[in-house]
């Protein structure tokens, strides 16, 4: 028992370290192959980590009117995605899934987003206010969403941990297959680009302060801690990848400790990440954003589509 | 048919209105009327009333170095004729006050605002006297376009607030963008009152560029006024040096040879070709469209880098010169040129395809920002924003100039009024110019470039009007010794920015940037 936690944990950190190791080069791809929709060259895929150890080398300026929200939300921010990146299997099913199931993932990254609405009306600018009310009513929507979509897989397999769905499915294989897993998939993918302020909720090349969602949070942030809650914002991205291709489709990920299914592991969540990436990249150079006030249409949808996947799940 | 109208205006003046005015018909069938101070708007109020006519300019120049007054300059356009009619109005030295027009007409406000700051002419019944121009700790009886202001001494900075027009109540918001921005933009800011995303009121500040480009030139030989006015506004320096040039060839009187007025189409549309393609592109990106904006900016670019083939500047700077221009189209940049264009109007074709078959990037442009036609007539919007709200007016056709009275062209025209109206305005006139060009290009008479300029008689005038891509653009001038005694410039950013804080009404927030791209006016230009 001592040993499967001690196993549990090693795995845990070693796929936390990966992620937040990985999720700056998956963005630098992504705007690697928008360049190339765009016909330009574009900045080397390793711009962010170049961005990364540029701005943790500079101080921050604070605003005067900045309370301790601003000040704490960096770590908060880094802390909270961290511990999520410890819970959601990566290569390995192997993870601390013991210690809080999808709820749990689910609430961590709301505390993100709380704290970082707070500090964007925390400094006292005006954009930075926009952001956070044009937040909470994205996140109002999405995040319903994102949990009945999950909810769905926790019905199918019959446990809410998120490493437990990825074991019995990957385990059980085709078996566990139903219309209602592709629902919430569709449901699940649009709550990824909603939550991580892609095109067509946001822009997040946009230097145009007045339509900025997420960006606009940002703002008044600078050096170090504009660094922690930008790579934290990234692996949040690489994050809802890795719960996409792993508790939709899990096949490929190391159920064991062989080697061999380490390797296939590795290899396979690379793939299925670089595929969203790919799917992210097209959707954003072939569609516009959308007006704010359609957002909820959209959002509404996918909402709609997770209820559809719980009930279909019931149904059929 | 201009002399016959002009003539029948001034007999068709009801008495009460013609008591005390001198009118006169020039040699170029413009009409002139000089008028007391205090029946202007009368008379201004009536000719648009009974004709349409539009406000062009208004503008003062100071005369008391030659022993007179101040002058009011009004200038008025009328529909089929292709000839201003010139209202002058003295205004007293000691009373410094005039009747303002703006009750009547409203494209008038910011002229008169504009006298108000540089000239210290206080227009009564102007229903809104705040400052315009002029920085807002710029000291109160200092008046830069007076004749006994010296503009090498500093001017000693006195801080002040500009106010605000406020907006009350139960959740309305102000939020202040500007004058800086987040990307490469000039500065202007934009004050809007907001209730959540819907925009209820917006404020335009304008003046942070105000360079004092109409003092400058009144110190530089009429040589030198090339290249200044060449930098008025960044991306339509020709068109303005071209309206300066022809303003002072009609001072001299100077005959521009034929070739070199062909050339001076063409280069006119090259010009607007390169900012039309920025334009459009500009749109796109604006939607977060990134790939359909980057179609517009290569289109953008190699237009420009055939700019630098055919003038050596890829924005086209020191083409002109008085008297003609300064370079010459000979045959193997006429292969250039057509070359070029054949292949951009096979790009282009793709760009627009693209967009017009987006339903998420027409989602965003179709009923956004909609300016009416009747705000856009009441403001006397001009250019590409005017004619997509339905404004059939273009200067090349309604007061040729250059080579255009020998070109066939369409002028097109759009009723909606927003984004997309104004959209298809610049990208039907993306064509519309190509066929210029070639038309041009054929035609090339061979000849002389240039021709002196000649003498230009003290205290004569001349007004020249061209059509930059974003529309009328004025250039008007009095002549001194050699250099211009006054340089009146009126940029089409002048009237057009008015116009924005009219067409956002009730848009929300962050479609602003999309309906300002839209309109994508000067900040330089309107500031001089």
């Amino acid at each position: 028992m001592v040993q499967d936690v001690l196993l549990n944990s090693l795995f845990a950190a070693l796929q936390a370290v990966t992620m937040f190791a990985l999720s700056p080069l998956i963005i630098g791809i992504i705007r690697k192959v928008k360049a190339w929709f765009q016909s330009r060259k574009g900045s080397s895929i390793w711009q962010p980590y170049y961005d990364l150890a540029k701005l943790l080398r500079k101080d921050s300026t604070m605003s005067k009117d900045a309370s301790w929200i601003s000040r704490a939300t960096p770590y908060i921010a880094i802390a909270s995605v961290g511990v999520v990146a410890l819970m959601v299997p990566f290569f390995t099913t192997y993870s601390l899934g013991f210690v809080g199931d999808l709820i749990v993932v689910v609430y961590l990254l709301a505390l993100f987003r709380f704290f970082m609405v707070l500090a964007g009306m925390d400094a006292g600018s005006t954009f930075g206010g926009m952001g956070s009310s044009r937040e909470m009513m994205v996140s109002s929507i999405v995040e319903p969403t994102m949990l009945l979509a999950i909810f769905t897989m926790a019905l199918i397999t019959g446990t809410t941990t998120l490493s437990s769905i990825s074991y019995s499915l990957a385990v059980t294989g085709p078996d566990l297959v139903r219309p209602a897993l592709f629902l919430a998939l569709a449901a699940f993918f649009i709550s990824l680009l909603a939550e991580n302020a892609r095109v067509p909720v946001d822009n997040p090349a946009t230097h145009l302060e007045l339509t900025m969602i997420h960006e606009g949070m940002l703002l008044e942030y600078s050096g170090k801690q504009l660094a922690l809650m930008e790579w934290a914002s990234w692996t949040k991205f690489l994050l809802f990848s890795a719960i996409l291709a792993n508790v939709f489709f899990p096949w490929g990920i190391a159920t064991d400790l062989s080697a061999l299914g380490m390797a296939v592991g590795v290899i396979a969540i690379i793939a299925k990440v670089l595929v969203i990436a790919l799917a992210v990249a097209l959707i954003e150079s072939g569609t516009s954003k959308m007006r704010l006030f359609r957002l909820p249409n959209l959002l509404t949808e996918s909402f709609t589509l997770a209820l559809l996947a719980v009930m279909s799940f019931y149904i059929l | 048919m201009n002399r016959m109208i002009l003539s029948e205006l001034v007999e068709d003046l009801p008495p009460v209105l013609r008591t005390g005015i001198r009118w006169e018909l020039q040699d170029d069938g413009s009409l002139t009327i000089d008028v007391g101070e205090e029946a202007l708007p009368g008379i201004v109020d009536h000719i648009q009333k009974k004709y349409h006519s539009w406000l062009i300019s208004e503008h003062a120049l100071d005369l008391r170095p030659k022993g007179g007054e101040f002058q009011l300059i009004v200038l008025l356009g009328l529909p089929k004729v292709t000839v201003p009619v010139i209202i002058r109005a003295n205004v007293d030295i000691y009373a410094s006050s005039f009747h303002s027009l703006t009750p009547s007409v409203p494209a008038a406000n910011w002229f008169e605002r504009e006298i108000s700051d540089t000239f210290g002419l206080t227009p009564n019944g102007h229903p809104d006297q705040r400052p315009l121009v002029l920085y807002d700790d710029w000291p109160y009886g200092t008046y830069p376009l007076r004749k006994d202001f010296d503009p090498s001494r500093p001017v000693p900075r006195v801080p002040s607030e500009y106010p605000f027009r406020k907006v009350e109540g139960e959740g309305v918001f102000e939020i202040p963008v500007g004058p800086v921005h987040a990307g490469v933009i000039e500065p202007g800011h934009f004050r809007f009152s907001v209730a959540g995303e819907p925009i209820i009121n917006l404020e335009i500040r304008m003046g942070y560029t105000h360079r004092g480009v109409e003092k400058l030139s009144e110190s530089l030989p009429y040589h030198r006024g090339v290249p200044l006015a060449e930098r008025i506004s960044g991306d339509n320096g020709f068109t303005h040096a071209l309206a300066y040039c022809q303003a002072v060839e009609s001072l001299a009187g100077c005959a521009v040879p034929d070739r070199a007025l062909f050339i001076r189409t063409i280069l006119s549309e090259m010009e607007r070709l390169y900012c039309h393609m920025g334009d459009v592109g500009g749109i796109a990106l604006d939607t977060a469209f990134g790939t359909g904006a980057q179609m517009a900016y290569i289109l953008r670019e190699r237009l420009m880098q055939l700019n630098d083939q055919v003038t050596g500047s890829r924005f086209l700077r020191s083409a002109s010169c008085l008297g003609g221009v300064r370079c010459d189209i000979p045959v193997d940049s006429k292969k250039d040129i057509q070359r070029t264009l054949l292949q951009v109007k096979l790009d282009f074709d793709d760009f627009v395809t693209t967009i017009k078959n987006m339903p998420s990037f027409l989602d965003r442009v179709e009923t956004t920002g909609v300016l009416t036609l009747e705000n856009a007539r009441s403001l006397n919007v001009v250019g590409p924003v005017g004619r997509g709200s339905g404004i059939d007016r273009d200067v090349r056709r309604d007061h040729p100039y250059a080579a255009y009275d020998q070109i066939s062209f369409q002028v097109p025209v759009y009723r909606e009024g927003d984004v997309w109206a104004r959209t298809r305005v610049k990208i039907d006139e993306v064509y519309e110019s190509i066929g210029i060009i070639e038309q041009a290009l054929d035609k090339l008479p061979s000849g002389e470039l240039c021709v002196p300029l000649g003498e230009a008689p003290e205290g004569r005038t001349g007004l020249s009007l061209t059509e930059t891509h974003r529309g009328e653009c004025m250039h008007w001038l009095m002549a001194g010794k050699g250099q211009p005694y006054r340089h009146k410039v009126r940029d089409a950013s002048f009237l057009n920015w008015p116009a924005i804080e009219l067409a956002v009404l009730g848009n929300i927030v962050p479609d602003f940037p999309l309906v300002n791209k839209s309109f994508n006016l000067s900040y330089a230009g309107n500031d001089l």
